[in-house]
């Protein structure tokens, strides 16, 4: 054999052992479709924001941390549970204020102190495997989940529900380990929830946490089809019956085939979907949907113009961590907010299509019917005593100052009707106030040398800024630190790549994060208001409970969360104790909301139309939410 | 031969210091970061749902008995070296329970068959091409290469596979993007995943070739410029030895031993991955794994993916050192 022969040899050599070791290595492949069974007009494709699922093969999902996808079509199409609460409107006819009955049959019944409650399940709905869905399933969950700890909600069942019982196969009845009146958003999703387990599936399985459910029993109206030994994309086949299912008893989700794909960078999103591989995309950059819905008329965003995005139930603010001394007077609180200037922000962080909030609801789905615009009157009119002068710093113009800015660059893009651009820039900030802002440091003892705030003690008043390594909280961070550094005080920004853990552990000054995420489409604020109770406020450098970052105690709060707790979910006064806690906020100033946390979620209307947006919000276009399960019933094919 | 043997004996235990050293520093430098992973799993779960602050809590509580985490660090560090003795790295914590080198070896081929081969194609082009220009210095043709390596070389990396990504995924999009293979290619010994995998490899392969490629040029055409002014290439070419005997076996040939250390540090470095080319053009392996065993606090995973990497670029340095002695005899005297 020559030199040469011997080259080409070994070369062939190592590409079949290469080819070989791969193929060993993805052996745990399902069987690989035919892409031409994949119709367009039968064929969804979706893109999921979750990056490489470690775990491909793995679907028991109700295992904590075990590595599974689960915005990959697992919660959206295989799982279920009693009710869903949409982040936008809900379709008409299938809701009811947002509230859908899932597999209950109507909504949840206490008994008059809420230390129990009761369910009535649907009847017809079946497993994939044709087993019926009943109570026993339910019963099954929880105390599977109370004896296992590792297991999603072991947590919460063993710290709400002393018993569960099936009263008949169609009835499941909680009694509580104390009264609580919001016991059922446990299984009430806003995102994702306490899913029911198949009991003829998981009772045989001995050991539940390495048990990977491969494949999974499904409840919903799609089976899994096949997926990526290495776990980039998903395919899920509707059910022959999905009659039998809690969403088709809604409407028939038309794709035969949905497809969900994951670890797409980027700008590969970008140029799948102008290629036709993607029809959704959970989210691009601001500045590339600025440049896909002007190049692809096909592509839409939330609104029908600048600025596209969607605003998610969750508020971005600037918190302030309160048990550091720098920033215990509320003054001093109010000063930082004054100092800051909603346009520039508005800019910096998203390039103008930012919906600002002053108050600490965000502005997104039904809350500015229930809180923005009823609040309007009072927040034009609120006054701050900055010690020396009381100032109105409310401006209800703002939003349309920062539509004016980006006219030009985006011209008829950019609505002109007053109520349009309030949707979508927001109803108003704070005007930008440096004058007040000094007036209320001075009254709280700060003095400035030079142009350095000084604190009461003498020692400057400088602090670090918190945020994330990069995208758009990490833009608005930056602007904030900067113009309170212009302004006298020495913020400088932190980026972090550990902001949740230090955050829970109060280990910073100012954090930019979200304290407040709503249910979005229901009044209620419970879903992140309770945990602002004073009881849960911990010592620092103890892990605080979600939410409330800033650690804010007040007896006047403790009061609203508790009027809340003992009133039901649906009653009307829930407005008024949300309302209560708008103005105690603006008092304090906790923290200073600013704006929602906008996603520039796309859709193409290539193969598939009839997309949710903000004149038809029957729900939130956002791929990775699990209520994103009702849009499949309202989409048709392109014809 | 007996010196040989204590040499041989030398290497081997400074390969052990080393790999026991370089094990060690990455579980304390882990074990030191400030991501704990059951606040990265609570935070997962927390977020968008609605727990209550008791739900969390004792949901903290289990995952830090299941975890382990709560331990002191020296237990935790003495547990570490018996189950590696035993060859178990322990369970990943971002895809409890499954193994962490069941995680590392589904990535590692995809590592392998992308650097390697890359790096092999490019270290031989770029060296056959450097060695001739260094030789020929008056050569146009030569001399177009080394403006081409130069302009090419300073460009940023992810430049270059964005550019590839635009060109042959958009402006003309002829081949695949993103994955390792196509959706409806079953992996299995067959041409058709062979035949998918190699279009798929395509374009990464072709950017860390046109970056990889102006290094290994340019040193080359340095070493072999200092090389043709040796006395003993000129008394060659006096002594009428063939001109193609002189290029193979005096000129690269002692020019490439610098090369070839060189090259075994690049295969050792194979194993860390490439994290950018694997986020540009979404393609499985090492890289991206190993980022996301740092974001989430998998000691376990992130050590697992360190030990082979550590192991791997150990063992290549020392096999440099024993190939040394055999390649180059003034090293042999020494």
């Amino acid at each position: 054999m020559d030199r040469r022969s011997f080259m080409l040899g070994t070369a062939a050599g190592a590409l079949l052992l290469s080819a070989k070791g791969l193929a060993f290595a993805q052996e745990a492949a399902g069987t690989a479709p035919d892409l031409a069974s994949f119709p367009r007009n039968e064929t969804l494709i979706i893109h999921n924001p979750e990056g490489v699922i470690r775990n491909p093969a793995w679907f028991n999902n109700w295992v904590v941390g075990s590595g599974s996808g689960i915005s990959n079509g697992l919660h959206q199409l295989n799982t279920d549970t009693f009710w869903f609460i949409d982040p936008d409107a809900g379709i008409e006819g299938a809701s009811e204020n947002a509230i859908y009955n899932s597999l209950a049959d109507g909504l949840w019944e206490y008994n008059e102190d809420f230390t129990e409650m009761t369910v009535k399940l649907k009847k017809g709905i079946f497993w994939s495997d044709g087993v019926e869905f009943t109570a026993d399933d339910v019963v099954f969950t929880v105390e599977k989940h109370k004896a296992t700890p590792g297991l999603s909600q072991n947590g919460a069942y063993n710290a709400q529900v002393e018993t569960v019982e099936a009263v008949d196969p169609y009835t499941v009845h909680f009694t509580l380990k104390g009264s609580n009146s919001r016991f059922h958003t446990l299984f009430s999703v806003r995102w994702t929830g306490a899913w029911i387990m198949p009991k003829h599936v998981f009772e045989g399985v001995e050991d539940i946490l390495s048990f990977p459910n491969d494949p999974p029993v499904s409840l919903g109206p799609y089976t899994l089809h096949s997926f990526d030994p290495n776990g980039t994309w998903y395919i899920w086949q509707k059910r022959e019956d999905w009659q039998r299912t809690a969403l088709g008893m809604i409407g028939e989700p038309k794709p035969r085939f949905i497809i969900y794909r994951n670890n797409i960078s980027a700008d590969n999103r970008l140029i799948e979907m102008r290629n036709g591989n993607l029809d959704m995309v959970h989210d691009l950059s601001p500045e590339a949907t600025f440049s896909i819905v002007q190049q692809d008329p096909e592509v839409q965003g939330w609104f029908p113009g600048f600025p596209y995005a969607h605003p998610d139930p969750t508020l971005v603010m600037a918190i302030p961590n309160h048990q550091n001394p720098k920033f215990q007077d509320k003054r001093v609180r109010w000063a930082l907010a004054l100092m800051l200037d909603a346009r520039a922000m508005s800019m910096a962080s998203y390039r103008g299509a930012a919906t600002l909030s002053a108050i600490s609801v965000p502005p997104t789905g039904t809350h500015p019917r229930d809180y923005h615009a009823p609040l309007q009157d009072f927040l034009i009119n609120y006054e701050v005593d900055t010690g020396t002068r009381k100032v109105k710093p409310y401006d209800p113009n703002i939003g349309m100052q920062i539509a004016d800015m980006v006219r030009g660059q985006f011209g008829d893009a950019v609505p002109t009707d007053a109520t349009a651009i309030r949707n979508a820039f927001g109803y108003g900030w704070w005007k930008q106030d440096v004058a007040a802002a000094e007036e209320l440091l001075t009254a709280a003892g700060f003095s400035k040398q030079g142009n350095q705030w000084m604190m009461p003690d003498g020692q400057p008043f400088a602090f670090r800024v918190m945020v994330p390594t990069d995208g758009v909280i990490n833009r608005l961070g930056s602007i904030i630190a900067q113009t309170w550094a212009q302004n006298g005080i020495g913020a400088e920004v932190e980026a972090a790549s550990d902001t949740w853990d230090r955050q829970r552990v109060g280990n910073y000054d100012v954090n930019i994060a979200w304290a407040v995420e709503s249910w979005g489409g229901h009044p209620d604020l419970s879903f992140f208001l309770d945990s602002y109770h004073s009881e849960y406020v911990v010592e620092p450098g103890a892990s605080q409970p979600d939410r409330n970052w800033m650690r804010w105690k007040d007896p006047r709060l403790d009061e609203i969360i508790e009027k809340i707790r003992a009133s039901d979910f649906n009653d009307p006064k829930g407005i008024e104790y949300g309302h209560e806690f708008v103005k105690l906020h603006l008092e304090e100033m906790p923290n200073i909301p600013i704006m929602a946390y906008n996603v520039f979620s796309v859709q193409s209307n290539r193969y598939w139309t009839g997309w949710p947006n903000a004149e038809k919000p029957y729900a939130n276009p956002v791929t990775n939410w699990s209520n994103g399960r009702y849009i499949f019933t309202q989409i048709t094919p392109k014809a | 031969m007996h010196g040989y043997f204590w040499f041989v004996g030398k290497r081997l235990l400074q390969l052990l210091a080393v790999i026991f050293c370089g094990i060690s520093a990455t579980f304390f430098i882990t074990h030191l970061s400030p991501i704990d992973p059951v606040e990265q799993v609570l935070g997962r779960l927390s977020a968008r749902s609605n727990l209550s602050p008791e739900a969390i809590a004792a949901t903290r509580a289990a995952l830090t008995e299941m975890y382990g985490t709560g331990q002191p660090i020296l237990t935790q560090y003495l547990n570490f070296w018996t189950r590696l003795l035993r060859g178990d790295l322990g369970p990943s914590l971002l895809a409890f329970p499954t193994p962490s080198m069941e995680l590392v070896t589904r990535a590692m081929p995809w590592t392998l068959g992308l650097l390697v081969t890359s790096t092999l194609f490019t270290f031989v082009i770029g060296n056959l091409l450097g060695a001739l220009a260094g030789y020929h210095p008056e050569n146009r043709f030569f001399q177009a290469f080394g403006l081409i390596a130069m302009g090419v070389q300073p460009i940023p990396y992810y430049i270059v596979a964005f550019i590839l990504l635009i060109i042959f995924g958009f402006l003309w999009p002829v081949l695949p993007i993103s994955g390792g293979f196509a959706m409806d290619v079953r992996p299995a010994m067959s041409w058709q995943f062979i035949f998918s995998i190699l279009q798929h490899s395509i374009l990464p392969a072709l950017s860390l070739v046109l970056v990889g490629f102006g290094g290994w040029f340019l040193g080359m055409r340095a070493l072999v410029s200092n090389v043709v002014n040796e006395d003993y290439v000129t008394y060659a070419g006096l002594a009428g030895v063939k001109k193609q005997t002189i290029v193979g076996g005096y000129v690269i040939r002692n020019a490439l031993v610098p090369q070839l250390t060189a090259l075994a540090m690049a295969l050792g470095g194979v194993f860390s991955g490439t994290v950018i080319t694997e986020q540009v053009f979404n393609y499985p392996g090492i890289g991206s794994l190993l980022i996301d065993g740092v974001n989430y606090g998998d000691y376990s995973l992130v050590l697992a993916v360190s030990t082979v990497s550590i192991t791997a670029v150990a063992l290549a340095i020392f096999i440099v050192d024993l190939l040394h002695p055999l390649l180059d005899p003034r090293v042999r005297t020494e």
